[in-house]
């Protein structure tokens, strides 16, 4: 079977700074992987290209059979409402809008809006009686757990978290590891930035870059690469 | 639920958000198309009521015969009853006046004078500002009246409520001065009477010399009267008098021309206001357009919330200001112009279209989101 995601040979290079300097690796749909290195290693450039918010200076990345590399703006902008769903590590939840609409904008980009359908989306993260608080409202695990229902609602084929528990407690980063867990247990590719080594634990493999490069994959039950 | 709705919901809360900065730029919106709507309010009326002021200074068009020769040729009278056939309602009503004369070179005593017969209810309309001593002339009455140039009264040693006596060609008319006029022209030198008496001394009975009219409009408003009266007057000259279609055309066109430019600084001094409102609108927002282009958002979805918010926001400012507007027309033609202005509906779509071309002009900043980069704005912090 092909994988859901190859990374040949993947440079992002800002002036002089390489962020990313070849790297290559391939993730299969249900994977859950985690990527970590120190800070400036490239993590975050890397999951932004993967996300089609970013392009490379070099190399090629597909996803799903679609060479993200060539595509432009207005495709890469199709890409990120089909296929992607974000977490990130400072919610960014519209502000003005509840936390229902904030679920439903990500279905208005995609295609239709649906109501009920995000407030169920909301239920399963455990916020059904939040539907209509404003991010300012929610307590920031709670606001993170509306990124995530949002990150699921139009069923992506690639689900890319940069550090989701970054601006979390313990509790909450807990409450968030339970969700991911979950939404791998029910088959999502996961992709999530972390210097959380219980998340790093969790994950079927672990990425690990350093100065751009990759210096190892590391499987926590079988050996490999 | 629908697209189209989501988006209504959407915009309701950015309007929300944002209440603070579209005030501001919706007062920029409304008092620029107050003014706007005041002074095009203004316009209208004041044309109205200038090209009508105008019209009281004398005639603007003449009906002569064409001058042949040495001699003065004569007019039928019957040319009044082609002025009064014109049934065109766009040309009767620009008729303010149509004003015979007959002109009698006669003498009273030793003294040549010139006898004007003419019709003395339109030579007051035409001549309001004449300077009158005495009385007006009266119709009915025992005793035949005249009004007297202040040159000829003058000369002749004539007052108001004396009496003047004149021959021409062996008859003799005798008329009560009734009153004196001052009218700074060659007027001063005239006498003037009613049209059949003078008709009757010339022996010149349905004759005329001349008819002044005073016609109200555009130049090319006269000018279209002008050609009407010719084709009805036939073997007569219908002109203009063109210095004073000018001149009036010139001032008219000042007025127009103030107006226009003022209405034009006004709405670019207002579009400034929104403009500076935008810029930080545009600041505040672009954390949220680049999440929402990371979230798959296409940009001219994006920005159709936004012009949408920029229409509303014309619609708005220009309604209010449109009212106010009217408000304060009023009260500007009643101070500069001395005229009731009478609001006019035609004149808000006109204030509502170009507030929302000033409010969509404005809200440049605002397109510049498009071009958020969301990896740079989500990386912040
Ligand atoms: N827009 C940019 N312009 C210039 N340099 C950049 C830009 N974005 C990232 N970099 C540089 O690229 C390198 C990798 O950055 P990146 O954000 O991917 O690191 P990271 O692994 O996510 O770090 P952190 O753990 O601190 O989030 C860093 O040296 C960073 O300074
Ligand atoms: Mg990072």
């Amino acid at each position: 079977m092909a994988s859901l995601v190859q990374v040949e040979n993947l440079e992002k290079r800002f002036g002089e700074v390489r962020a990313l300097d070849r790297v290559s690796f391939a993730i299969d749909a249900g994977e859950w992987i985690a990527i970590m290195g120190p800070s400036g290693s490239g993590k975050t450039s890397l999951i932004n290209i993967l996300g089609g918010l970013d392009q490379p200076t070099g190399g090629r990345v597909v996803v799903d059979g679609q060479d993200i590399s060539r595509l432009g703006e207005r495709d890469l902008t199709r890409y990120r409402s089909e296929k992607i769903g974000f977490v990130f590590q400072q919610f960014h939840l519209v502000p003005y809008l509840t936390a229902v609409e904030n679920v439903m904008l990500a279905q208005y980009f995609h295609s239709i809006t649906d109501e009920k359908e995000a407030a169920e989306a909301l239920k399963r993260v455990g916020l059904g009686d939040r539907l209509d608080h404003v991010p300012a409202q929610l307590s920031g695990g709670e606001q993170q757990r509306v990124a995530i229902a949002r990150a699921l609602i139009n069923h992506p084929k690639l689900i890319l978290a940069d550090e989701p528990t970054g601006n979390l407690d313990e509790a909450n980063e807990a409450v968030i590891l339970e969700l991911l867990r979950e939404l791998h247990a029910s088959g999502h590719t996961i992709l999530v930035v972390t210097h959380s080594p219980a998340i790093g634990n969790l994950a079927d493999r672990r990425v690990e870059l350093e100065h751009g490069r990759l210096a190892r994959i590391h499987v926590p039950s079988i050996a490999k690469d | 639920m629908h697209t189209r709705s989501m988006f209504l919901r959407i915009l309701w809360k950015l309007l929300g958000a944002s209440r603070g900065r579209l005030t501001v730029a919706l007062i920029a919106l409304a008092s620029g198309a107050a003014v706007c709507s005041a002074l095009l309010n203004v316009n209208l009326d004041a044309e109205k009521k200038l090209t009508q002021e105008f019209r009281t200074f004398g005639a603007n068009v003449v009906i002569a015969p064409p001058v042949t020769g040495g001699d003065a040729a004569l007019a039928d009278a019957s040319v009044m009853d082609q002025i009064a056939a014109q049934h065109d309602p766009r040309i009767v009503s620009r008729i303010i006046a149509a004003t015979p004369f007959l002109y009698v070179a006669a003498n009273s005593g030793s003294q040549p004078v010139i006898l004007a017969g003419t019709l003395f209810d339109q030579l007051s309309k035409m001549n309001s500002w004449w300077k009158l001593q005495g009385n007006w002339v009266s119709s009915g009455g025992d005793r035949e009246q005249c009004l007297a140039g202040v040159a000829a009264a003058r000369q002749l040693g004539l007052a108001p409520g004396s009496r003047v006596e004149m021959r021409s060609g062996g008859r003799t008319i005798s008329l009560d001065v009734a009153g004196i006029v001052t009218t700074g022209g060659a007027e001063d030198n005239q006498i003037f009477t009613r049209l059949d008496l003078a008709q009757g001394l010339a022996g010149l009975p349905g004759k005329l010399s001349l008819v002044q009219l005073s016609v109200s409009g555009t130049t090319a408003e006269i000018e279209e009267v002008t050609r009407s009266l010719a084709s009805a007057a036939t073997g007569l000259e219908v002109r203009p008098v063109r210095q004073i279609a000018a001149a009036e055309g010139s001032i008219l066109g000042r007025i127009h021309g103030l107006i226009f430019w003022t209405i034009a600084l006004i709405l670019a001094l207002s579009m400034l206001g929104v403009l500076a409102s935008m810029a930080a609108l545009a600041m505040e927002r672009s954390r949220d357009v680049g999440l929402m282009k990371a979230l798959g958002g296409p940009v001219s979805r994006i920005m159709h919330l936004f012009l949408a918010e920029a229409g509303a926001l014309g619609v708005l400012g220009g309604t209010i200001g449109f009212f106010a507007g009217a408000v304060l027309a009023r009260w500007i033609g009643g101070r500069v112009f001395g005229v009731e202005v009478s609001p006019r509906l035609v004149i808000l779509p006109v204030t509502v279209a170009l507030t929302m071309l000033v409010a969509l002009a404005g809200a440049f900043p605002l397109r510049l989101l498009g071009r958020v980069r969301p990896a740079e704005i989500l990386r912040g912090e």
